[in-house]
């Protein structure tokens, strides 16, 4: 009789206990992926991408997203990377033919978009998905997607509830951190509680993704069908924590201490009168909030009050807030303005949009935006823009002033001598005499020059403030100019074709 | 891409014939154990440090030296050459703007046989310099001879944001050089300062020009610096602006592009005056002057004046040629955005809370990409917001620059390092506010308002009073204030 080792008979022992395990874990993501199967959708998309450091260029990209059937003829994904598309095709079974798609409804701000495809063969077996309408820490995630052909199922364990920026937007709203073995994932993968979509991955980074919730998807979703669908709303004023008592007792708070400090009050929807510096703000649509600005939230518990402006509701809606201000009680019903990029001078984002710009004898001028301020991480692996551009990234529009112009470059000619080696962009103030909000005002102060010569006012740097060009000769010198760099078109401005 | 920095060198330099046929035996060799102090805790010196430089007896019993090699200095020895006594030092007058300092020994004994060396011309580019001094390496006297690669305005690193006339030389200058004579037939031609890292054979002296600048303005008993004009001139050469100023388009003069609103040249000079002429120095269209063969940048024609004088310069002003006084002014206002020495911070600490003017120093201590972590408020209110936003009259800006842990501040988490704006409705635009504000009567609660995202933070009058000494005890701060 042979004796093993005791070593080898234990291992033995375990892989015979153990076998019938992984058969099951087998067998159930085998029966994941076959519910997925006709349900999950891979969508190639092509693009174009802009170089902000000559806007005049274009060049084409490629990503592939995950997408979701949720009814007869339509998929769903994120939003994110479906700007400036020039084809987009759906292809099932993750392998085989392509279909031509096309975005039936897209939100940058709520990050989602409804696809569909003309072709009805494609259709022919798909299924639709059912979204939760209750996610839960609790609960088991699946997250798949199509790779090379096969369908990658891993499963993620959740982290955290995070009320977080939106991925492309302005506005805060609960979203999950979970934990994944898979990779560069954040491009509508979606995730699955049983049978049913839990959410889809919006980011990544390393092996900690984002899930924007199936619930919040519902109800934009619902809100769309229903055409009821006014844009994401959100809170315009500031708070502080109002942890550290002695706050509470200089504001003459009764009682124990609750509620967070206004400290910057609302601007829009001419709402200043309504939440105001100073304020407490102790109860939101409902919920009482407490010092570190958290309220109960049913589903998800602890939550920051960001929350409350896109849980049950859409821009427009009025959310009743209760204040403590000057030493009374007061409720008040906050109008939630539309989050838009336009609410900075500096846009955040531009999607669907190409690079506006405008030269000027050489002198290229463009518009001051969040992609533009980018390029310098993009190109030159800096942490952020100069700081001269930077600051006013987060300035509101004033009566005065919507948004700003940069002088982001010079092209060498004759005209535009003595300015050539300007290398750091210039904000521009005003151009003869007209302030300059866009490159529309820009295109109209030339029109009006001061006794022959475009004169151009900088905002105040440590760099030039003011230049001087001929007008007269600006015109040749603009066509010389396009000639010698290999440019078309002297201007993009949008909404006006080109010309 | 290597890098360039531009470094101080605390070391000594060379040897030569003419005016003085031995220099070396007037070349000390100077130590100096200094002790600054920790910006964000301005009660707090830090240890004491021992560093070495050169320098080199002038007339009047005085030795030359940089401000560098004696900053900060609790004690300074000076030895001669090849004597093995140390003598105590004493700093006369220090110039930190322009990197040069005077130093006094008591003991008559020291100058014994020892003859001033005197300062010389600016030598000519391509001619042979020799540096003195007692560089690393050894602890004897140093020779290196070199040839003046480059003349032009120079970054003083010391003080950091000002630039003055430099002479780059390819004679090795190291740690230990610094505060050395350079010398040329026998002359002294320039003070070693500072050197380049990433550069090969890179040093720079301080030619003379500076060094009788520094000088004159001692000899009435007071070093007040080198006077500004407070005018930003920039190139004119676009031929349609020239046009439009009434120049031809090709020709000299250059253009006032700003005039600072601190500036004394307000009401004298004006944007779009073309400057064609300073103290006698033709501007070009450059915005350039030609400096004893050199073309330098004109700031370098103003840098004749004193503080006070007047220099006369020509313009071009819609159309008409003029000649006006421009009067030089050394003021505080730049201090902040200077590298500051030998002057213990200005500090209140109250309720564990640290109050303390914004300056560069102190924001270094943020570490070391103090400029992202400063946020754009500290960083706008410390370079720009002076000159371009005057009508905020905040001549001293304020920082809570840590709040020294007690139960009376435990709650307060929100602001710490940031720019005080009120406080109990104050508005705060010098230390003193601070006090005051803070003891204003019938206050409870101390209402705090921060610029940074309009931040407040209260804190318990009644609690802060009684917590003060004991705070002051438990973090060893035997002042609550510098004022």
């Amino acid at each position: 009789m042979i004796q093993l080792p005791l070593s080898m008979r234990l291992t033995l022992a375990l892989l015979i206990a153990l076998a019938p395990l992984g058969t099951m874990a087998r067998s159930t993501r085998d029966d994941a992926q076959s519910v997925m199967r006709p349900s999950l959708v891979e969508l190639e998309v092509a693009r174009k991408l802009f170089d902000y450091q000559t806007p005049w260029t274009r060049t084409s990209g490629n990503l592939r997203k995950s997408a979701l059937v949720v009814s007869a003829d339509q998929v769903l994904t994120t939003a994110d990377g479906l700007s400036n598309l020039t084809l987009m095709r759906a292809q099932r079974d993750g392998r085989g033919k392509y279909y031509e798609a096309s975005v039936v409804w897209v939100d940058y701000h709520a990050n989602l978009a409804l696809v569909k495809v003309e072709d009805s063969s494609f259709w022919k077996g798909l299924k639709p998905v059912e979204l939760l309408t209750k996610v839960s820490p609790s609960d088991e995630f699946q997250v798949h997607r199509w790779k090379g052909g096969n369908m990658e199922s891993r499963k993620a364990e959740f982290s955290q509830v995070v009320v977080r920026q939106s991925k492309l937007s302005l506005y805060d709203f609960a979203q999950f951190e979970l934990t994944t073995e898979m990779t560069a994932a954040g491009w509508g993968e979606p995730v699955m509680v049983g049978n049913k979509l839990a959410g889809l991955l919006t980011s990544q980074a390393r092996n900690t993704a984002t899930l924007m919730p199936a619930p919040f998807i519902r109800h934009v979703l619902d809100a769309h069908k229903k055409g009821s669908f006014a844009g994401m709303g959100f809170f315009d004023f500031t708070w502080q924590p109002t942890e550290n008592p002695a706050i509470h007792r200089r504001y003459e708070f009764p009682g124990e201490p609750r509620g967070v400090l206004v400290i910057d009050g609302a601007k829009l929807n001419g709402q200043t009168n309504v939440i105001q510096r100073g304020d407490i703000i102790v109860q939101v649509d409902g919920f009482d909030i407490d010092t570190q600005g958290n309220y109960l939230d049913p589903m998800f518990g602890r939550l920051l009050l960001e929350n409350l402006s896109t849980r049950q509701h859409f821009a427009g809606d009025q959310v009743p807030i209760k204040i403590w201000r000057h030493g009374k009680w007061a409720e008040v019903r906050f109008r939630l303005p539309k989050v838009d990029y336009g609410i900075r001078q500096v846009p955040e984002h531009q999607f669907d949009q190409e690079p506006e710009y405008l030269i000027l004898g050489g002198l290229v001028f463009q518009p001051l935006t969040g992609p533009y301020l980018r390029r310098w991480q993009d190109y030159y692996n800096e942490a952020t823009a100069p700081f001269r551009l930077n600051y006013y990234k987060n300035d509101a529009p004033t009566k005065d002033r919507s948004g700003l112009v940069v002088l982001s470059n010079v092209l060498p000619d004759p005209y535009n001598l003595g300015y050539q080696d300007q290398h750091s962009p210039l904000v521009v103030s005003q151009i003869n005499g007209r302030t300059v909000s866009n490159l529309k005002d820009l295109a109209e102060a030339l029109r009006q020059p001061k006794d022959g010569y475009h004169v151009i006012q900088y905002m105040k740097s440590d760099n030039i403030k003011r230049m001087v060009v001929d007008a007269e000769g600006a015109a040749a010198a603009t066509k010389r100019v396009l000639e010698r760099y290999g440019i078309e078109n002297d201007r993009f401005l949008a909404g006006t074709a080109g010309k | 891409m290597r890098s360039t920095i531009i470094l101080p060198i605390l070391l000594g330099a060379a040897a030569a014939l003419g005016g003085n046929s031995a220099p070396e035996k007037s070349v000390i060799q100077i130590y100096n154990f200094g002790q600054s102090v920790a910006w964000d805790a301005p009660w707090r010196f830090t240890g004491v440090g021992r560093s070495t430089g050169t320098g080199f007896l002038i007339k009047g019993k005085r030795i030359m030296t940089n401000a560098h090699v004696v900053s900060w200095a609790k004690q300074i020895l000076v030895r001669r050459y090849q004597d093995p006594r140390p003598y105590a030092a004493k700093v006369k007058f220090i110039g930190h703007d322009c990197d040069l300092a005077v130093l006094e020994v008591e003991d008559e004994a020291f100058f014994e046989g020892l003859e001033p060396l005197e300062v010389g011309e600016l030598p000519k580019v391509r001619s042979t310099v020799i540096t003195y001094g007692y560089p690393a390496g050894g602890e004897q006297i140093s020779y290196t001879r070199g040839v003046v690669s480059r003349i032009e305005l120079q970054t003083y690193v010391h003080i950091g944001n000002l630039a003055f006339l430099g002479v780059q030389t390819d004679a090795a200058i190291n740690p230990g050089n610094s505060g050395g004579p350079v010398i040329q037939e026998g002359m002294v031609v320039g003070v070693a300062f500072q050197g380049a890292t990433g550069l090969e054979n890179t040093g720079f002296f301080i030619p003379p020009s500076v060094i009788n600048h520094f000088l004159k303005d001692v000899e009435d008993g007071t070093y007040h610096g080198f006077p500004r004009a407070g005018i930003r001139v920039i190139a004119l050469q676009n031929p349609a602006y020239r046009k439009s100023l009434g120049l031809a388009a090709t020709g000299p003069g250059a253009r006032v592009d700003l005039v600072l609103p601190s500036s004394a040249a307000k009401g004298i000079l004006e944007e779009d005056d073309v400057i064609l002429n300073v103290a006698g120095f033709d501007v070009g269209s450059d915005a350039s002057i030609m400096y004893e063969g050199n073309r330098l940048n004109l700031t370098a024609g103003f840098h004749g004046a004193q503080h006070g004088d007047k220099v006369q310069v020509k313009i071009l002003r819609k159309g008409q040629e003029q000649s006006v006084q421009v009067p030089m002014t050394v003021t505080e206002e730049e201090k902040m955005l200077s590298n500051q020495y030998d002057v213990l911070p200005r500090y209140y600490v109250y309720g564990g809370l640290i109050f303390t003017p914004l300056s560069i120093d102190y924001l270094r201590t943020l570490g070391r990409n103090w400029a992202d972590s400063a946020g754009s408020e500290m960083f706008y209110e410390l370079y720009y917001r002076r000159n371009e936003k005057p009508e905020v009259n905040r001549p001293e800006p304020i920082v809570l620059a840590g709040v020294l842990a007690h139960p009376v501040n435990a709650n307060m988490k929100a602001q710490s390092r940031s720019l005080v704006s009120k406080i109990n409705g104050k508005a705060i635009t010098k230390l003193e506010d601070v006090v005051e504000a803070l003891a204003q009567p019938g206050v409870k609660e101390h209402l705090i308002e921060f610029l940074q995202n309009d931040g407040v933070e209260c804190l318990s009058r009644d609690e802060a009073d009684q917590a003060n000494p004991k705070i002051l005890k438990t973090y060893g701060i035997t002042k609550d204030r510098r004022l």
